[in-house]
């Protein structure tokens, strides 16, 4: 029996910073022990517990894809005492972290098939895990859509690979920001409205969805609205979480913990849970 | 072996004998308020109380338990001394019910889709190994509902030997092999004698007869979900103050925050009760809180126990021991609570 209360030991190697205000930056973190990385497997969607002595623990998304051997990626935005006591990790240091909880994006069942991406804001974390496991096999899977709204554009986090995903010709990104901005020759407006412009015909297609509350909730009934049946939408929720494994109480919604029932669920899941959005 | 009885004057002895291979708990006075608390001797004993005031999942769910140590030099998980196994004396039916919950929450695997089962070490290694001599209450309380559900007043569910208190003696029936063993192996008994049996069922059907018609709790769970979004809610915990004392001294409630206690580099990570009647419970660090009204916290409180553990664990999170009754300083009845509800809109949820 494992203790799931005990961090792991990793270390900092590589910090990017992903907005202007430098309140969003990536950690690229290494196993220090042989033995963890081998026992770490997990799928995009997943979630880990980075730990900080003295601070606390707060619940990431894996923003790296398991496709991608030798670290894990997390974007922290400075928010709390734990996210503002991480910004202050240089490289070469030390985090705790517990994981992988939750469950993941249905990417076996999602073969075959077109694939619709819907993300907002930094949570376009484990959607980048997403994004980067179905490139990575690429054959296995359709058309790939991408729509990621942000705020401004300073807020979009991954830049980078935002212009390399663009280059391709078997993604079609579409990036839309809220309000029109000087030398933005992309889309502008919130993401729902976008999905209904551009969105591909929900037959054989799977949507995934994440970002902010108020854009899922906006988003959902397009996607209802367009055609994509509630089996064929999932999405990523969060709430505060503290154990990650359906012990200490607070992240449910209705019967369902986020962190052990969730953090992905189906359109026909939430069907009957209140609170969720 | 069947049941045996044990003269009341040779209890002290039995205590002693019971302290040879295990570290005793049993009700006792700690500052005028009761709860269970290690013993070695008979004097120490409440033999009296019904209902502790603080529930007895403190002794193996901890009010504050430390999770590990860290320092510069990493972290560890303290050492536990080789110290013996933990036996319960006198825990009443109600709370022997409320260990085998928490042991589903703590004790059993969760399976996850990646083959992790989330079993909690802190909880295992104390209450596996442990050995509950629970007592049939003769004249419950007028705060006790256990007959609103599975249990009763002569319940033996989740003990390991069953002690009926019928006079001079105590009648003690193994209800496990763990039970059983354990009274193998000790000397203090003398043969049970079927005048004490006869008493012993006088007394549990006298005690069941004795409490308020219990509440149909069927369909419960159903009830509490077709009304989760109506104003009754509002009403119901208009004077609730959301002091917490509710779950604290609850036998059930379980949920519980992560600190950490210490200086500069190094410290201790500690696990310690919480509770849903906190808005800090759910409070995120952007300042939203999906929680963030009283009537909220307290539908969260009745949802959890009557609608959500049973859907995820199949019985109520509630094993109407009263405590919660008794010490709400605004007088919220949760068996009043429920009945209100039950009673809203009985004929149907209509338009208007």
């Amino acid at each position: 029996m494992g203790n799931y209360c005990i961090p792991q030991e990793m270390r900092v190697e590589r910090i990017g910073i992903e907005d202007p205000a430098r309140t969003l930056r990536t950690y690229d973190l290494s196993f220090v022990n042989q033995a963890d990385r081998e026992a770490f497997n997990y799928l995009p969607g997943q979630f880990c517990e980075l730990s900080i002595p003295g601070k606390g623990e707060s619940p990431f998304g894996i923003a790296s894809s398991p496709t991608e051997e030798g670290f894990l990626r997390f974007t922290v935005n400075r928010t709390g005492s734990v996210t503002n006591e991480i910004h202050y990790l240089r490289n070469g240091d030390l985090i705790g972290l517990r994981g992988p909880l939750g469950n993941w994006y249905p990417v076996e069942d999602m073969k075959g098939m077109n694939i619709l991406i819907i993300g907002g804001g930094f949570a376009f974390t484990t959607l980048r895990s997403l994004l980067i496991y179905l490139i990575d096999s690429r054959d296995h899977y359709k058309d790939i859509t991408v729509i990621y709204g942000a705020r401004n554009p300073d807020l979009f986090i991954y830049k980078d690979e935002i212009a390399m995903w663009k280059q391709r010709d078997d993604i079609q990104m579409h990036l839309t920001i809220d309000k029109p901005v000087d030398g933005w020759d992309e889309k502008t407006g919130f993401v729902p409205a976008v999905v209904e412009e551009v969105a591909p015909v929900p037959d054989n297609t799977m949507a995934i969805v994440c970002g902010p509350p108020v854009m899922i909730k906006y988003t959902l009934p397009v996607l209802t609205k367009l055609g994509f049946s509630d089996e064929m939408i999932y999405t990523s929720l969060e709430r505060r979480m503290k154990c990650g494994i359906g012990k200490c109480g607070r992240c449910n919604i209705g019967s369902k913990y986020i962190c052990i029932d969730g953090p992905v669920f189906s359109m026909a899941e939430l069907k009957n849970i209140p609170e969720t959005v | 072996m069947n049941m045996v009885s044990l003269d009341k004057k040779k209890f002290g002895s039995f205590i002693l004998e019971l302290s040879a291979e295990y570290a005793v708990y049993a009700p006792g006075k700690t500052g005028g308020k009761t709860e269970f608390i290690p013993v070695e001797s008979e004097d120490e004993i409440d033999l009296k109380t019904l209902v502790t005031d603080l529930s007895p999942k403190g002794i193996f769910f901890p009010h504050s338990e430390v999770l590990y140590e860290y320092d510069k030099e990493g972290i560890r998980v303290p050492e536990k001394e080789a110290g013996k196994p933990i036996a319960v004396w006198g825990m009443r039916g109600c709370d022997s019910r409320s260990l085998l919950m928490l042991n589903k929450v703590f004790g059993s695997a969760i399976q996850m889709p990646d083959n992790k089962n989330f079993q909690d070490p802190y909880w295992k290694e104390k209450y596996d190994s442990s050995v509950i001599f629970g007592t049939g209450c003769n004249e419950p309380l007028s705060t006790c509902f256990c007959n609103w559900f599975e249990g009763g007043p002569h319940s033996s569910q989740g003990m390991d030997v069953f002690v009926a208190d019928v006079g001079d003696r105590f009648l003690m029936e193994p209800v496990t092999d763990k039970g059983r063993a354990v009274l193998d192996k000790m000397s203090s008994f003398t043969d049970s004698t079927e005048e004490d049996k006869t008493a012993a069922a006088q007394l549990a059907s006298e005690a069941l007869g004795g409490m308020d018609e219990p509440m149909d709790v069927n369909g419960l769970g159903e009830m509490l979900n077709k009304k989760y979004d109506e104003p009754v809610w509002e009403d119901i915990s208009a004077k609730c103050i959301n002091c917490g004392a509710c779950t604290f001294s609850c036998p059930t409630c379980h949920c519980y925050d992560i600190q950490d206690e210490g200086k500069g580099s190094s410290g201790k990570r500690i696990r310690i009760w919480d509770s849903c009647m906190f808005p800090i419970f759910t409070m995120e660090a952007s300042g939203h809180n999906p929680r963030a009204l009283s009537s909220q916290r307290v539908r969260q409180r009745v949802m959890h126990k009557y609608s959500y553990f049973p859907e995820k664990y199949g019985e109520f999170l509630c094993t109407g021991c009263g405590r919660c009754v008794t010490v709400c300083p605004v007088n919220l009845d949760i068996r009043e609570v429920l009945k209100r509800i039950n009673e809203y809109k009985k004929q149907g949820i209509t338009n208007g």
